[in-house]
């Protein structure tokens, strides 16, 4: 006579991860955004195939025939069309695409790590440590991360690397502030305390406890990142500080297409196509990690998560 | 002479990603004018439930799937309103004002961020705008208080409120920014009754506490306002959710002590008291409904439940309370409540009772009259020898 | 890592012939001095109240703020209020008609405009409402109305440096009119990127407040949505709201950086973005020191409104 009712036999961690997954794509922008990157995934991965490279050594070097300052409309020979000074677009958005992966992929792989071990120390331990990191946060929190990513790239000098780490320096204080948050909240639970009492060590509990509870922000916050990095990226390219003429970047293809926004008095939307294509693809690129980000919060809201 | 309150076969509905949780499963209650009515069972067994579904303020995702409320607010008349196929609006005139309910946890129930005197204060301004207009009216002729520089124009406007208080021309005035001030001498008014409620339920110092914040108030003065919300307007039906369960027993006992005062006094005529705490039922309820799983096992007089038991889910209810003097373990019911989304078939109650029969798997009982009001839903009563 | 002494000094030669005197110059300003050496240098320069020189402005940074700092002020002015009204109005909308068309459509409308770079979308704007329709040109101010500014100074005193506000100060409309054709997309755009993260984090307190004891107990008491929507859930829903206003406060510099570069207006973030890339050091520190006491003056505002919102928390 069994009083309770039988749930399925699965281990609830399955069952959880189940549930979690049912829950982010319930949502269609949670497809939506994955689609979009998988097919971002697929152009970066088959860039040689899609855009064979003019010089092999250096393939995100544009090809371009000749020095013309007019951009070109799309044809047979240039599917996108070329952007001031011939630079292929197409080309430039296939190689761009690895571009923009390996901006997010750095920047968020960089400050997410050092924003993350960090946070956790301060937040587990406490003491002196944590004092000293929230004070040093507290100043660099007091300038917007464009300013500080520019003054730092004017420090260091011009380039694509020297973004990427000025924009890597500049974002771990977020990791370290939510992290470090979520750190706290969990070590005060209950579960914490009675693991500290069976003599567990602080390594696991910190691996077993701690992270997988506080780690659910910190994941939203990545996948906006990563967008919303290859965004700062781009505008510190369009502005000159970035990669040089010519290198497959969204941002300094935009940086081409900026005297040829406003075509003729006769045809305004003449050169359309300079600024279209890189503009689309960034959109899309960050469009498509703002959705994932949009659903995995929704999914992880613990509010929400149970109706 | 008819009752205040009956509810038949009441079904309730939860759609979750679960499953549809069965919350309710034909619950029939009847409670008569100026009787307290206590409502008991485990947690989770639609207490709640069900009083919500009556006032109508289920949230999604649940759903009153079929049934009847009938409500009757006048002993002496005839007339009795189905609360189910109401309007909202008509609803929304019933709550606070015919039928109010305290919540168990006075700490959430009031807002943070507003006084104590506007939370209070609302009761009478959604429900006695006629009245409160008729006195400052009155007010204003007898030069106790006086409309100032747009007499001709605030005149008018109250007028328009003691006449018909949902006027559309008072909702106009509402939107508009700086008309939307005629409200002040009515809100004054209302601060002013407040006071009066508040310091009626033993509170001191009601003219300081009205201008507090409810985080300046303890547990059990915030309960105490938490009660003068519900009677600011005299309703018929006082319905307490798990009232007590939250505070300390010396409050708890104060707090029961004013219910039983207020309803000594008339200020209310009947209570629907919620509650797990059998010890509260005894004290002060006349009539008891025992609730499992969504479904009324037992109803009776406070005095026959008590003594003379008859469903096997009240009689092991009754035995699991501890006793003075008693040795050895604590008896305990066999089993934990089932999940209602797949209930078990037939009696809810038939995979962890000691008396369960084959006919108890496959057909539910329904409540039966044992005489002297005392009704039971199970199978197997005649069966049993009484206590 | 820095850029070497004799790049720094370069940034500051015009002619081949001066740059014989880098050497010299590097001794002069003593640009070969260990770093912090420099840099209490620098501080004991910005207590005197010299900020340094410009390139780019081709005058003392000091003088060149004053000259700047109008313009980017002008655009916040005008899309501030705007954000904060439109936030908080779609966000308590969507909030409260939670998986409705409008609640959707904002959160759409929110996501697009989180991931449309601020600039790409002042350009786009720019491409259809100047070069298509030649409506709302880029740039501060005609050009024959600054000249005639110039021209003119007995009969227009420029009060603010705001042309917009000087217009109607002066009495002379026409100069207001023409400010604001200037202001209208780069205001737009500004409001559109902040927008999108005041309203979804309305719209997550919103939804918090909505499932609160409170509120039921509102609706026992025959409450009806209005009330409870606005008085009793806006009101607290507000208070995480506060929270984000730093983020917010942060965003709308960032955003004011791209919009003033885009559209050509002679701010400090146009004024940031030149200076970066002609290494124009003097101008980012003092930008770096000025943005972050704005940052302390923004905070202790935003305590104060915190306080004024949540009576639980009490000013010392």
């Amino acid at each position: 006579m069994e009083a309770t009712i039988q749930t399925k036999n699965e281990h609830p961690r399955l069952r959880e991860l189940k549930f979690t997954l049912h829950r982010i794509f319930r949502n269609p922008s949670a497809i939506l955004g994955f689609a979009l990157l998988i097919f971002f995934l697929g152009v970066a991965v088959a860039a040689p195939h899609l855009a064979p490279p003019k010089y092999e050594h250096a393939p995100y070097q544009m090809p371009h025939k000749g020095y013309s300052p007019t951009p070109k409309a799309p044809s047979a020979e240039h599917m996108f069309g070329t952007s001031s000074g011939q630079y292929d677009i197409f080309y430039g958005i296939v190689w761009g695409t690895r571009t923009a992966f390996k901006i997010g992929l750095f920047v968020v792989g960089f400050a997410g790590i050092i924003g993350i071990s960090l946070g956790v120390i301060a937040g587990y331990f406490g003491g002196w440590f944590d004092e000293l990191l929230m004070r040093f946060v507290d100043i660099v929190w007091s300038i917007p991360l464009l300013v500080l990513a520019m003054t730092i790239v004017v420090a260091f000098g011009r380039g694509l690397e020297n973004i990427m780490l000025a924009l890597a320096l500049v974002e771990w204080r977020w990791y370290v502030r939510v992290i470090r948050s979520e750190v706290i909240k969990t070590r005060r639970q209950e579960f914490v305390e009675a693991a500290k009492l069976m003599g567990v060590s602080d390594l696991k509990i910190i691996f077993r406890h701690i992270l997988p509870n506080s780690i659910y922000p910190v994941l939203i916050m990545a996948s906006m990142d990563m967008g919303s990095m290859v965004i700062s990226a781009s505008f510190m390219s369009f502005v000159g500080l970035g990669a040089p003429k010519g290198y497959a970047d969204w941002g300094q293809m935009v940086a081409l297409a900026r005297n040829y926004i406003v075509g003729p008095p006769s045809d305004p939307f003449k050169f359309w196509y300079t600024i279209a294509f890189p503009g689309l693809a960034i959109i899309l690129f960050v469009l498509a990690w703002n959705l994932i980000g949009d659903a995995l919060r929704d999914a992880f809201d613990p509010k929400l998560r149970r109706r | 002479m008819k009752n205040l309150l009956e509810t038949k076969d009441l079904v309730t509905n939860f759609y979750t990603y679960e499953g549809v949780v069965k919350a309710l499963d034909k619950v029939s209650i009847e409670i008569k004018h100026g009787q307290t009515f206590g409502l008991v069972g485990e947690s989770g067994c639609g207490k709640s439930v069900t009083v919500r579904s009556i006032m109508r303020i289920i949230q999604q995702p649940g759903k009153i799937e079929s049934g009847e409320v009938l409500y009757c607010d006048d002993a002496e008349s005839d007339e009795c309103d189905e609360l189910l196929s109401k309007s909202e609006a008509w609803m929304r005139e019933l709550r606070g004002d015919r039928i109010s309910m305290i919540f168990q946890e006075p700490n959430a129930a009031l807002n943070p961020v507003l006084t104590i005197g506007e939370q209070v204060a609302e009761s009478y301004m959604f429900h006695r705008k006629r009245s409160i207009s008729k006195q400052v009216l009155k007010d204003v002729a007898e030069g106790k208080s006086s409309f100032g520089l747009f007499h001709p124009f605030l005149k008018w406007v109250y007028s328009t409120a003691a006449a018909n208080p949902n006027a559309r021309l008072l909702k106009v005035l509402d939107r508009i920014p700086l008309l939307k001030l005629w409200r002040r001498p009515l809100h004054r008014e209302a601060i002013r009754r407040s006071v009066k409620i508040i310091g009626k339920l033993g509170i001191s110092n009601p003219e300081e506490i009205v201008t507090r914040y409810p985080h300046n108030l303890s547990g059990g003065m915030k309960q105490r306002i938490v009660i003068a919300i519900a009677l600011a307007c005299n309703p018929t039906l006082l319905i307490a959710d798990e009232a007590t369960s939250n505070l300390d027993v010396t409050i708890q006992a104060q707090i029961l002590d004013l219910l039983g005062e207020l309803k000594r006094k008339k200020a209310i005529s009947s209570v629907l008291l919620i509650t797990h705490d059998l010890g509260v039922v005894a004290e002060t309820c006349d009539r008891v409904g025992v609730m499992y799983a969504g479904t009324l096992c037992e109803v009776a007089d406070v005095k026959d439940l008590f003594n003379s038991p008859q469903h096997p889910y009240t009689k092991a209810l009754l035995n699991s309370v501890p006793r003075f003097c008693v040795e050895g373990e604590l008896a305990t019911i066999e089993g934990s409540v089932p999940n209602l989304v797949t209930p078990p078939s037939g009696c809810r109650f038939h995979p962890r009772c000691k008396s369960a029969t084959e006919i108890c798997k496959t057909q539910k009982p329904e409540l039966v009259d044992l005489g002297n009001g005392h009704m039971a839903a199970c199978h197997n009563i005649q069966v049993k020898a009484e206590d | 890592m820095t850029f070497s002494p004799e790049r720094r000094a370069a940034v500051y030669v015009t002619s081949p012939q001066q740059a014989k005197n880098i050497p010299q110059l590097i001794e002069k300003y003593g640009l070969n001095d260990p770093i912090p050496v420099q840099y209490s240098r620098w501080i004991k320069e910005v207590a005197k109240g010299n900020l340094g020189w410009s390139l780019v402005a081709a005058r003392p940074v000091a003088k060149a703020f004053w000259s700047y700092f109008p313009t980017t002020l002008e655009l916040n002015l005008f899309a501030s209020p705007l954000v904060i009204i439109i936030g908080i109005w779609l966000g308590t909308l969507a909030g409260v008609h939670k998986d409705s068309w409008l609640d959707h459509g904002t959160r759409i409308g929110a996501i697009v405009g989180w991931s449309l770079p601020t600039f790409l979308f002042a350009l786009i704007l720019l491409m259809v409402f100047y070069g298509y329709f030649d409506l709302f040109p880029p740039g501060i101010i005609s050009n024959d109305i600054s000249l005639w500014v110039i021209n003119n100074p007995d009969k227009f005193t420029r009060y603010t440096g705001m042309y917009s506000i000087d217009g109607i100060l002066n009495g002379n409309l026409w100069v207001t009119w023409n400010a604001l054709k200037h202001l209208i997309l780069p205001v737009i755009t500004q409001v559109i990127v902040v927008v999108a993260l005041l309203m979804r984090v309305m719209r997550s307190g919103m939804l918090e407040e909505l499932s609160k004891d409170y509120v039921i107990t509102a609706k026992a008491k025959g409450a009806d949505s209005q009330t409870i929507n606005i008085k009793h859930a806006r009101k607290n829903a507000l208070i995480p709201v506060i929270t984000v206003a730093g983020q917010l406060v942060a965003l709308s510099m960032e955003g004011s950086i791209a919009v003033e570069v885009v559209f050509g207006r002679q701010g400090m973030g146009w004024w940031l973005a030149h200076s970066a890339t002609q290494l124009d050091m003097p101008v980012l520190m003092s930008m770096c020191m000025f943005i972050g006491l704005v940052f302390v003056l923004s905070n202790l505002i935003i305590d104060i409104m915190y306080a004024y919102i949540d009576p639980r928390i009490q000013l010392q």
